[in-house]
C-alpha cells in the first residue's frame, strides 16, 4: 500500500504524540527504579532523578534474600492464577444466559446483579459473614468473596451481544445445546474480551490487598502488596511514633523502592504476553452467508 | 408463572438474611446482657488456692501489636511470649494465648472482633474516647467491682499503677471503670534542637531567649553560603510540619499566660496540642512572621506525615533548628539523623537540645501529660476477669517486666558498673519487636529498672553513636518547668464523642494555613479557622466541660 | 355459558403448562449456569446488605442488626446529622466537582488515545507503547503523591526549580486550591488513561475487517474511517462505560484525594470518602458512615437509571 505524503506526515505526528506518552508514563517508573539502585546518601541528598547515583544492588539482595518476599511473590502468583481462572469461568456462565433471546428472567437477573455494584454495607458485615462461613484466615477467603465482578460481567455481556444471532441460530438448527454453543462458538470468538478480563482480574487480585488486610491474619498467605503496604506505611509509623514516644526503625528508602519494583514488575510482564489475543481479532468469515 | 417465579426468587433472597440473623442470635447471647454490671464472682467460677494459683487452669487471650517489622519474630510466638506463658502458667495457672493485631489497622480490627464477639480478653488502645464509645454500646466490662474485690491479690498492679492510674477513668457518678491507665514512666515529650556545629561556626552561644533564637535563625539564613557552600539555596533555618501544634510546641507554650487556672486548663485542654489555650494565636503569629521572613521551610505544608523529605533535609545538613519529639535526632540507631549528619557533613555535625522559650513569668513552660499512657480494657466477652487481672499483675511485677524490658544480660543488654543498663541491638530469635518490648509490657511505657536516676542513665546509653550527655541534656530540658496535666474526671463529656479525629484535622488546617498566610491576612485566616473549629463542635465541648467543672467543683 | 368459560380457562391453563414445560426443557441449562453466580451473589453481597439498615439504627457493636434501636427522627437521625454538618456539604460539592471534571476529561481521553494507538503505523512501536502506557496504573497513590511532590512542590519541586531558573515564578500546582483541582484531575487521567485504553482497543479488534476494506475501496481517508467505522464500532462499549461512570458520580474514591491532599487545599480536597474516613471510621460513628454510603448508593442508582433510559432513547441497548 503506497501511502500519500499527507498520510506519512500524519503517521509521524501520531508516533511523536505516542512517544510523548511513553515518556510521561515511563519516566516516573524509571525514577523509582533508579532510586532502588542508588545509595542511601544519594537519596537523602535528593540527587536521584532518572539514573542511579552510587549504584548498588544491596536493596535487591536484601529483598531477594528474604524468603518472606520471595515466598509471598510465588504465593501471590499462584493465587492470581487461580483467581483469574475461577473468575473467568464465573463471569462467562453469568454473562452468557443474559444474552440469549427468550431467556426469561433476564431483566430480573440483570437488576439483581447491578444493584450489588452500588450497595455495599461495609467492612463489619462482610467480616461477620466470613466469620460465619469460617473463611477467616483461610486462603479461600482471598479467592471466593471477590470471584465475580459485575462490572466485568457487563463488559463480557456487551461483547457477547456483538456476536451475531445468526451463528447461534444456525447451530441450534443443527441441534446443538446451549452449553455446546457457548463452548464451540462464543468462547472462540471472545478471545479479546477473555484476554481483557483475564488482565483485569489478574491485576485486580495482584494489586488488591484490602481483603487480606482485614480477613487474613496468617502471614504465610499475605499477598505481596500487603507486605508492601506494611513497609510503605510510614504514615502510620510517624503517627504511632508521636503516640508511643518512639519509632521502630523503618526500612531505608532504597529498600522501599526496591520492594515497589519487586511487587510491580511481575504483573507488568503479563500484558505483553496477553497481547497476542488482542491482535487475533474476531474471525467473522463464517458470517458470509 | 412469571409472578410465582419472581416471588420465589425474592423469598430466596430474603431467607438467608433471616437465617443469618438467627445464627447471630445464638452466637451473641454471651455479649448481650451487659448493660448491667455483673457482680464479681459471677464469671470467676472456682476461687484459687493460696499463693494466687487457680485450682483449674484458666485460659485468656491477650492482644499484641503486630508491627510487621523486617527481621522481627512472630509477635504471638517468640522468646518473650514463651517467657510470659511459662511464668503466668507457673505462678497463676493461667494459660495465655496472644492474638496478633496489625498495628496500622488496629482500630478496624478490634471493631471487627468486637462485632463478631471474638475480641481478645485484654485489649489495649491509646484512645480513650474509643473505649467510651464501645462502653456506651455495652461492649466493655466494668472493672471497678473486680478491682475493688481483688485488690489484695493484685499488689504489683496497684504498686505500679497506683490508685491514680487505676481510678483515672472512674466515672464519679456511677463508679464505673471502663479502662485502667498504664503508667508513663518517663514524661519527656518534646524538645527544641539546633545545629551545634553551626553555632560554633558562627560563634553564637546557645540561645536562651526568644530574641536570641530569632537572631540565630536570621544568622543561619544570612550566612547560608558559609554554612552550606554550594547548597546555600537549600538552607532551612527552621523546619516544621503541618502538625504545627506539635512541631512548635515549646514556642507556642511560651505564649500561654503562666497563671492559666486549672479550671481553664481543663475547659480548654481537650485538644492534645492545646489549640484553645489563651495566647496560642500570638505564638502562631510569630511563626507567621518567621515564615514570611523566609526563616521557615517554605514547602512544609505540602508534606504528609509519612514523607521522608523533611528528615532527609535534616540528614543532609540543610536544617538549622526544629522542634520535635524529645530525642528525635538521636533515634533509629545507625540511621539516626545525627549519625547521618556525621557521615554526610562532618564529625562535629549534630543537633543539641536548647531551651529558649520563656513564658511571661520567666519559666520555660512545657505542657506534659499526666502519668498515663495506654488504656487497658476488657471487652464484655471476657469471661475471666480475675485471671486477666492476675495476668496484668504478673507483668507489672518488677522482675518480670524488667526481664521483658531489658532481656538477657549479654544478649540484649549489658550491665554497667553503676547499675545502669545499655541495650544492645539484637537480631535473631531474641530480637525485641518493639523498643523495650513495650508491646508486651502493656502496663508501663518507658524503661524502669527500679531507680529513676539509673533509668535516665540507661536511657541515655540506649542511643547508638550519641554521647550520653546529649541524651541526658535532652531529657532534662524536655521536662524542666513542666506543667503536668491533672486528672479531672467529671464523667463522660458527650460532646466529645466521635469528634476527636475531625477536630484534630481542623486544628492542623487552621494552624498551617495561618502560618503561611500573608501577614496582613493572618488575623482573618486564623480567626475564621478558629471560629470554624468552635462551630464544628469545639464550642459544645467547651460548654459541657465548663458546666461539668462548675457543677463538681464550685457547689 | 359458565361451563364453556371454565373449560376455556382450564384449557388455557393446560396450554400454559405445556408451554412452560417445553420452555424449561429447552432452557434449563441456562438456569443451571446462572445458578452458581446467583448463589454467590446472594451469599456474598445480599446477606451483608441486611446491615445497611444500620443507617437507620443506633449501631451497637454487641447487638445483632435486628436488635438495634431505631435512630431518632423516624430513623433519619444520621442523615440529618450528615446534612447539617457544613463539612459534609462541602465534601458533597467537592466530590461532584472532582468527579465531574474526571468524567469530562478522563472519559474521552482513553478513547482518543486508543484511536491514536490504533492508527500507529509502526507495529513494534505500537506494541511497545501499549505496554508502557498502562504502567502508571500499577503505582499506588502513596507513591504517586511522593513523585508529584518531587516534581510540583513550589520551592523544592523539580519543575518549579527549572521555572525559577528560567526567571518564572513558581506555579502552585499543589498548594493553591484552583491549581490543585487540575493537578488532581490530570494526575488521575495520567494514571488511568493507558489502562482504560485496553477495553477500547479490545473493542476495536472486534470490528469487522470487511468494513475497512469497503471504506478503502470508497477512498475514505483516515479521519473518515475513524468517524464512520471505528467510532460507531466503539459506540456500544462507550455507552456502557459512560452509563456506569455516570452511576459513580458521587463515588467514593479515597486513595487519590487522601494521598494528594494537604492542609492548604482542604477547601477542595475534602471529599465524601475522606469525610467518612475522618468522621465515620476514625470517629467510630458507624451509623453515620452507613447513612452516607447509602445516600451515595441511592443517588448513584438514580443517575444510572436516568443514564440508562436516555441511552435507550437513542437506540442503544443500555445496561438494565
Amino acid at each position: 500500500m503506497i501511502k500519500s505524503k499527507k498520510t506519512r506526515i500524519a503517521d509521524w505526528i501520531i508516533a511523536f504524540i505516542c512517544f510523548l506518552f511513553i515518556l510521561i508514563c515511563l519516566l516516573p517508573l524509571v525514577n523509582v527504579l533508579a532510586r532502588s539502585l542508588s545509595s542511601a546518601e544519594a537519596l537523602i541528598r535528593n540527587e536521584v532523578t532518572l539514573l542511579p547515583v552510587g549504584l548498588n544492588f544491596d536493596a535487591y539482595k536484601t529483598v531477594l534474600g528474604d524468603s518472606k518476599y520471595v515466598w509471598s511473590l510465588i504465593w501471590t502468583a499462584i493465587l492470581t492464577g487461580i483467581c483469574t481462572i475461577i473468575s473467568l469461568i464465573m463471569t462467562t456462565i453469568c454473562a452468557y444466559p443474559l444474552v440469549i433471546d427468550g431467556f426469561k428472567g433476564k431483566r430480573l437477573f440483570n437488576t439483581i446483579f447491578i444493584i450489588t455494584m452500588y450497595f455495599n454495607a461495609g467492612v463489619i458485615p462482610n467480616y461477620l459473614l466470613l466469620k460465619d462461613l469460617r473463611l477467616l484466615n483461610h486462603p479461600l477467603v482471598l479467592i471466593i468473596p471477590n470471584c465475580l465482578s459485575v462490572f466485568n460481567m457487563i463488559i463480557m455481556r456487551s461483547f457477547f451481544y456483538g456476536i451475531p444471532e445468526s451463528l447461534r441460530e444456525a447451530a441450534q438448527i443443527d441441534g446443538a445445546g446451549f452449553i455446546r454453543i457457548l463452548v464451540k462458538i462464543y468462547l472462540p470468538l471472545s478471545k479479546p474480551v477473555l484476554a481483557t478480563l483475564a488482565l483485569f482480574y489478574a491485576v485486580g487480585r495482584w494489586n488488591g490487598f484490602s481483603d487480606a488486610l482485614m480477613y487474613m491474619n496468617n502471614r504465610k498467605y499475605y499477598p505481596i502488596q500487603l507486605l508492601l503496604y506494611n513497609i510503605l506505611n510510614n504514615v502510620m509509623q510517624v503517627e504511632v511514633a508521636a503516640q508511643e514516644g518512639f519509632s521502630t526503625p523503618g526500612l531505608s528508602e532504597t529498600l522501599k523502592a526496591a520492594t515497589v519494583m519487586f511487587a510491580t514488575i511481575p504483573i507488568l510482564l503479563i500484558y505483553p504476553w496477553l497481547q497476542k489475543y488482542f491482535i487475533a481479532g474476531v474471525t467473522l468469515g463464517a458470517v458470509k452467508e | 408463572m412469571k409472578r410465582l417465579f419472581s416471588i420465589l426468587l425474592i423469598c430466596a433472597l430474603l431467607a438467608p438474611g433471616i437465617i443469618a440473623c438467627g445464627r447471630k442470635n445464638t452466637d451473641n447471647t454471651g455479649g448481650k446482657d451487659n448493660n448491667v454490671t455483673t457482680s464479681p464472682g459471677g464469671g470467676a467460677g472456682n476461687e484459687e488456692i493460696v499463693n494466687g494459683k487457680f485450682t483449674k487452669t484458666r485460659k485468656i487471650t491477650v492482644e499484641v501489636f503486630d508491627r510487621g517489622n523486617d527481621g522481627g519474630t512472630p509477635p504471638e510466638n517468640n522468646f518473650y511470649t514463651d517467657f510470659i506463658k511459662e511464668g503466668v502458667l507457673r505462678d497463676h495457672n493461667i494459660e495465655v494465648t496472644f492474638v496478633p493485631v496489625p498495628r496500622w489497622t488496629e482500630v478496624e480490627q478490634i471493631n471487627n472482633r468486637l462485632a463478631a464477639g471474638d475480641a481478645p480478653d485484654i485489649c489495649v488502645t491509646y484512645d480513650y474516647p474509643t473505649i467510651q464509645t464501645y462502653a456506651n454500646m455495652g461492649g466493655v466490662l466494668d472493672l471497678s467491682p473486680y478491682l475493688e474485690q481483688y485488690k489484695d491479690l493484685l499488689p504489683n498492679l496497684y504498686g505500679l499503677l497506683t490508685e491514680t492510674n487505676i481510678n483515672w477513668n472512674k466515672n464519679p457518678e456511677t463508679g464505673a471503670i471502663w479502662a485502667i491507665e498504664a503508667r508513663l514512666a518517663n514524661p519527656q515529650r518534646i524538645n527544641t534542637f539546633v545545629r551545634e556545629d553551626w553555632l560554633k561556626k558562627l560563634n553564637i552561644p546557645e540561645p536562651t531567649t526568644l530574641e536570641e533564637f530569632e537572631d540565630m535563625l536570621q544568622a543561619f539564613k544570612d550566612n547560608a553560603k558559609t554554612l552550606l557552600g554550594k547548597d546555600a539555596d537549600k538552607m532551612v533555618p527552621f523546619s516544621i510540619s503541618y502538625d504545627v501544634g506539635w512541631r512548635a510546641d515549646h514556642l507556642l507554650a511560651s505564649y500561654v499566660p503562666d497563671n492559666l487556672s486549672e479550671k481553664d486548663a481543663y475547659i480548654y485542654g481537650f485538644d492534645d496540642r492545646k489549640f484553645l489555650y489563651p495566647g496560642i494565636k500570638e505564638g502562631v503569629r510569630k511563626l507567621n512572621e518567621w515564615y514570611n521572613k523566609g526563616l521557615i521551610w517554605k514547602d512544609f505544608a505540602l508534606y504528609g506525615s509519612g514523607d521522608a523529605t523533611e528528615d532527609n533535609m535534616m540528614k543532609a545538613g540543610y536544617v538549622g533548628a526544629f522542634i520535635h519529639n524529645w530525642d528525635y535526632p538521636y533515634r533509629n540507631g545507625e540511621d539516626s539523623i545525627n549519625n547521618n549528619l556525621k557521615r554526610l557533613v562532618g564529625e562535629d555535625a549534630g543537633y543539641v537540645a536548647v531551651m529558649p522559650f520563656k513564658n511571661d513569668a520567666g519559666f520555660y513552660r512545657k505542657f506534659l501529660p499526666g502519668p498515663v499512657d495506654r488504656k487497658i480494657f476488657f471487652p464484655s466477652t471476657n469471661d475471666e476477669p480475675l485471671a486477666s487481672l492476675l495476668y496484668l499483675d504478673w507483668i507489672s511485677k518488677l522482675e518480670n517486666r524488667m526481664f521483658l524490658q531489658i532481656g538477657e544480660e549479654g544478649v540484649t543488654h549489658e550491665k554497667l558498673e553503676d547499675g545502669s543498663v545499655k541495650m544492645l541491638a539484637t537480631k535473631g530469635e531474641k530480637i525485641m519487636n518493639s523498643p523495650n518490648n513495650i508491646d508486651y509490657t502493656i502496663t508501663i511505657n518507658g524503661l524502669d529498672i527500679g531507680d529513676q536516676e539509673l533509668n535516665i542513665k540507661s536511657i541515655a546509653l540506649g542511643y547508638v553513636g550519641v554521647d550520653p550527655s546529649y541524651i541526658e541534656k535532652a531529657y532534662k530540658y524536655s521536662v524542666q518547668d513542666g506543667r503536668f496535666a491533672q486528672n479531672y474526671n467529671f464523667g463522660e463529656i458527650t460532646a466529645e464523642t466521635g469528634m476527636g479525629p475531625a477536630l484534630s484535622e481542623k486544628r492542623n488546617t487552621v494552624l498551617t494555613q495561618s502560618v503561611v498566610a500573608a501577614p496582613d491576612k493572618f488575623d482573618t485566616v486564623f480567626d475564621q479557622g478558629y471560629n470554624d473549629y468552635l462551630n464544628s463542635g469545639g464550642q459544645a465541648i467547651i460548654d459541657e466541660r465548663r458546666a461539668a467543672w462548675e457543677n463538681a467543683m464550685e457547689q | 355459558m359458565n361451563g364453556s368459560k371454565s373449560e376455556d380457562s382450564r384449557s388455557n391453563k393446560s396450554k400454559k403448562r405445556v408451554k412452560t414445560r417445553a420452555y424449561m426443557k429447552r432452557y434449563w441449562t441456562l438456569y443451571l449456569l446462572m445458578l452458581i453466580p446467583l448463589i454467590y451473589i446472594i451469599i456474598f453481597r445480599y446477606i451483608p446488605m441486611t446491615y445497611i439498615q444500620i443507617a437507620f439504627k443506633k449501631y451497637s457493636i454487641v447487638q445483632n442488626v435486628w436488635e438495634m434501636e431505631w435512630a431518632g427522627n423516624y430513623g433519619f437521625e444520621y442523615f440529618i446529622k450528615a446534612f447539617s454538618n457544613r463539612d459534609f456539604l462541602y465534601a458533597l460539592r467537592n466530590t461532584l466537582l472532582l468527579n465531574f471534571l474526571d468524567l469530562l476529561i478522563g472519559f474521552p481521553a482513553p478513547i482518543i488515545l486508543a484511536l491514536l494507538l490504533n492508527e500507529l503505523a509502526f507495529k513494534r512501536f505500537k506494541r511497545l507503547t501499549q505496554t508502557i502506557v498502562y504502567m502508571p496504573h500499577f503505582l499506588s497513590w502513596i507513591i504517586i503523591s511522593g513523585l508529584a511532590l518531587q516534581l510540583f512542590a513550589p520551592t523544592n519541586g523539580l519543575i518549579n526549580i527549572i521555572l525559577n531558573r528560567m526567571g518564572f515564578k513558581s506555579i502552585p500546582f499543589l498548594n493553591d486550591p484552583a491549581h490543585w483541582v487540575w493537578t488532581y484531575v490530570l494526575l488521575g487521567v495520567w494514571q488511568s488513561i493507558g489502562w482504560n485504553t485496553i477495553i477500547y482497543l479490545a473493542a476495536i479488534t472486534g470490528i469487522n475487517p470487511e468494513l475497512y476494506e469497503a471504506a478503502a475501496v470508497d477512498g475514505a481517508g483516515r479521519l473518515r474511517r475513524i468517524w464512520h467505522i471505528i467510532l460507531p464500532g466503539l459506540r456500544p462499549t462507550i455507552v456502557v462505560l459512560l452509563i456506569m461512570s455516570l452511576g459513580r458520580i458521587l463515588g467514593s474514591e479515597f486513595d487519590r484525594p487522601y494521598a494528594l491532599s494537604n492542609k492548604l487545599v482542604t477547601s477542595v480536597s475534602n471529599v465524601i470518602a475522606t469525610f467518612v474516613y475522618t468522621n465515620g471510621i476514625r470517629g467510630l460513628q458507624f451509623s453515620l458512615t452507613t447513612a452516607v454510603g447509602l445516600f451515595q448508593s441511592v443517588i448513584g442508582v438514580i443517575f444510572l437509571t436516568i443514564a440508562n433510559a436516555i441511552a435507550k432513547r437513542f437506540g442503544e441497548r443500555g445496561i438494565l
